[in-house]
């Protein structure tokens, strides 16, 4: 009887994992067909959380980071961690239910081995959760209950194996050797994980097809000199069509840096501002302020300071929303907010040349009848699919500088 | 390990796996009918960038623009500059009342750029009004310079006279814009006295004159420009 209960305990807290673990795997999965989809990010198993405030930005940041799957660049979205988590819960839960079929001594290595197996997630939610704070600073809730539930798991692993390890022998019942044990227990976990893996790479799309069908653009020559330099690589010539307050834009950014994407890019921004201040093409400002901090970066690239366009984007990238909620209450806060991080900037910005300069990067999209929409990113001139700058974004972009030539 | 724990790891271990592959797979099957368009993307589809086009680009501007464009070759290589006065009349096919009546809800958008009698030169106050005019450009995607001549001389001198103007105005924008685009942009017509003379009504517009020199005649020394935010 001893450790009966904690061994109960166990599975159900397992069960609970293998729950949270499928749902989360279930997102992802949704978000092959290219599309985009509500996320379930509760605190209950498949609720869904629609709003924004609902508690869904957390899992999605956390979903779309380069942390949420392994082999990217090999598979479209990668493996997402969730499915050898869910293989994991189902063999801890497999392994207590073994467990709480033996009797008496027989117990003794495998409530050790369950015991051992249990920091499995126990670790990988460490690990887990210290990115998400502090790689991510973002909180899934989905997450949290795969935390929890290999918190509670772990512990009464840990109760069970002391309590079986207290109980007195059972006659003609002997233990198991530890190390079998162990040795097919991994077996088992191995076969529990590479099973889960091996399905889900067989029923893959094949999504190389897709890699460069979305446009070209007509030419990629410079010839009204609108384009800012973002970097100096020596990648793949790379034209970024950008808005410096667009909060899909800095994610976009990000997300290249984190997989290690942009250093294999030289990339060229075509400042499109989605603010209807200088962009005739929208109705109402997206991004209020936009427009000034596009100048800002002309300006600086113009070497009307000693600013450069990368300490201007930086700075837009991390007062985004200060900006932008500032610029809709008055027009006018967007300069005052620019003169006064880069006073050096200030007689540039605003000034008809860099206005003008500005109105030609528009008009460069006019004349390439590009979609109104930001980021978007044209290697050698032919578009990433917008589907493939999420999840599919390492597999996409290698096989698009493999289609289209690496390098300058 | 008894039976039941055999069952239940089969069953467990085909739990990730299933669910995996179909889900997987359902990814796939909405993936195919998306390609295929028997399922219509979540995704909004974007506009595309293009110039703008404001409300009173109706039907007749349209068909007169693009008249006047053609002949003037700004839709073709954009090599043919400017519209001799015969030109202007026979593209506009119309008075020049109603000639000018098309420009009239360009007001904000307008200047009027006020030369000495017999003279071709800008000065200070016509190059600050035709810079301001031109660098609002916008969306617009077409720049007209109408120029004309007051009636004093003769109809040969005056031809030549708003053509000088008109060339004035095309040689102070290529000198002060860096605009590569700036010739496949400008429509150049000189009308000389013959044709569409501005009225009185004209003088509450941006002009480079000053404001109590505004008689027909002095208001018809000028070249009238002008952005269309019109699509063509």
């Amino acid at each position: 009887m001893s450790g009966r209960v904690h061994v109960a305990i166990f599975v159900v807290a397992c069960l609970i994992g293998l729950m949270f673990a499928s749902v989360s795997t279930y997102d992802f999965a949704q978000h092959l067909d290219r599309q985009v989809h509500d996320l379930h990010c509760s605190f209950v198993p498949g609720m869904s959380a629609k709003t924004a405030d609902g508690g869904a930005a957390g899992c999605q940041v956390t979903m779309m980071s380069p942390y949420s799957s392994v082999l990217r660049a090999k598979i479209w979205g990668g493996i997402p961690i969730s499915l050898p988590a869910m293989a994991v819960f189902a063999f801890l839960a497999f392994r207590g239910i073994d467990l709480f079929g033996r009797r008496g001594r027989s117990r003794r290595s495998a409530a050790a081995f369950l015991f051992a197996a249990s920091t499995i997630p126990v670790i990988a939610s460490i690990v887990m959760g210290t990115i998400a704070m502090v790689e991510l600073d973002a909180a899934c809730k989905l997450c949290i209950g795969i935390y929890g539930a290999s918190l509670v798991a772990f512990l009464a692993a840990g109760l069970a194996f002391m309590a079986i390890r207290r109980a007195p022998p059972e006659d003609g019942v002997q233990d198991e050797a530890p190390g079998p044990v162990a040795l097919v227990g991994l077996a088992q976990l191995v076969g529990f994980v590479g099973l889960a893996v091996l399905a889900w790479v067989l029923a893959m799309p094949d999504y190389s097809k897709f890699i460069g069908t979305c446009g070209k653009l007509s030419d990629t020559a410079d010839k009204g000199e609108i384009m800012v330099p973002l970097d100096q690589n020596n990648g793949a010539d790379t034209i970024e069509v950008f808005d410096p307050l667009c909060p899909a834009c800095r994610a976009f950014d990000r997300r290249l840096a984190a997989a290690g994407l942009d250093v294999k890019l030289h990339r060229k921004a075509v400042l499109f501002p989605l603010d209807n201040t200088c962009n005739w093409m929208i109705d109402s400002a997206m991004h209020p302020g936009a427009c000034t901090v596009s100048e800002a970066i002309l300006c600086a690239q113009a070497g009307a300071g000693n600013t450069t366009t990368k300490q201007v984007i930086d700075w837009a990238f991390e007062s985004q929303e200060k900006i932008r909620d500032a610029a809709k209450i008055d027009p006018a806060a967007a300069k005052r907010m620019v003169d006064e991080r880069f006073p050096d900037l200030a007689q540039c910005v605003g000034s008809d040349k860099v206005q003008q300069r500005l109105n030609r990067s528009l008009r460069w999209a006019v004349a390439h009848s590009i979609p109104v929409v930001t980021p978007q990113l044209y290697v050698n001139g032919t578009k990433l699919c917008p589907e493939d700058t999420d999840l599919g974004l390492d597999y996409s972009l290698a096989g698009l500088l493999e289609k289209n030539g690496g390098g300058r | 390990m008894n039976v039941g724990s055999v069952i239940a790891g089969v069953v467990l271990a085909a739990v990730p796996a299933v669910m995996g592959f179909t889900w997987v797979g359902s990814a796939e099957k909405r993936l195919e009918e998306t390609e295929t368009g028997t399922e219509s993307s979540d995704n909004p589809v974007a506009a595309i960038a293009a110039a703008a086009d404001e409300g009173y680009c109706n039907g007749d501007l349209r068909k007169i623009l693009r008249r006047v464009l053609q002949s003037c070759g700004l839709l073709q290589s954009g090599e043919v500059r400017g519209c001799q006065p015969v030109q202007a009349k026979s593209v506009a096919t119309m008075q020049g009342g109603d000639f000018n009546a098309l420009f009239m809800p360009l007001s904000q958008r307008a200047g009027i750029i006020q030369f000495e009698q017999d003279s071709a030169d800008l000065d200070a106050a016509d190059a600050k009004l035709l810079s301001e005019i031109f660098k609002d450009q916008r969306g617009a995607s077409y720049f007209f310079v109408v120029a004309r001549s007051s009636p004093e001389g003769s109809v040969e001198h005056n031809r030549e006279l708003s053509q000088k103007r008109a060339d004035s105005v095309m040689a102070h924008l290529r000198q002060s814009f860096n605009d590569p685009d700036l010739d496949r942009e400008v429509g150049l017509l000189w009308l000389g006295e013959e044709f569409a003379q501005l009225e009185q009504d004209f003088c509450s517009w941006k002009r480079s004159g000053e404001a109590d020199k505004c008689k027909p005649k002095d208001i018809n020394r000028s070249a009238f420009v002008a952005w269309i935010d019109c699509r063509l």
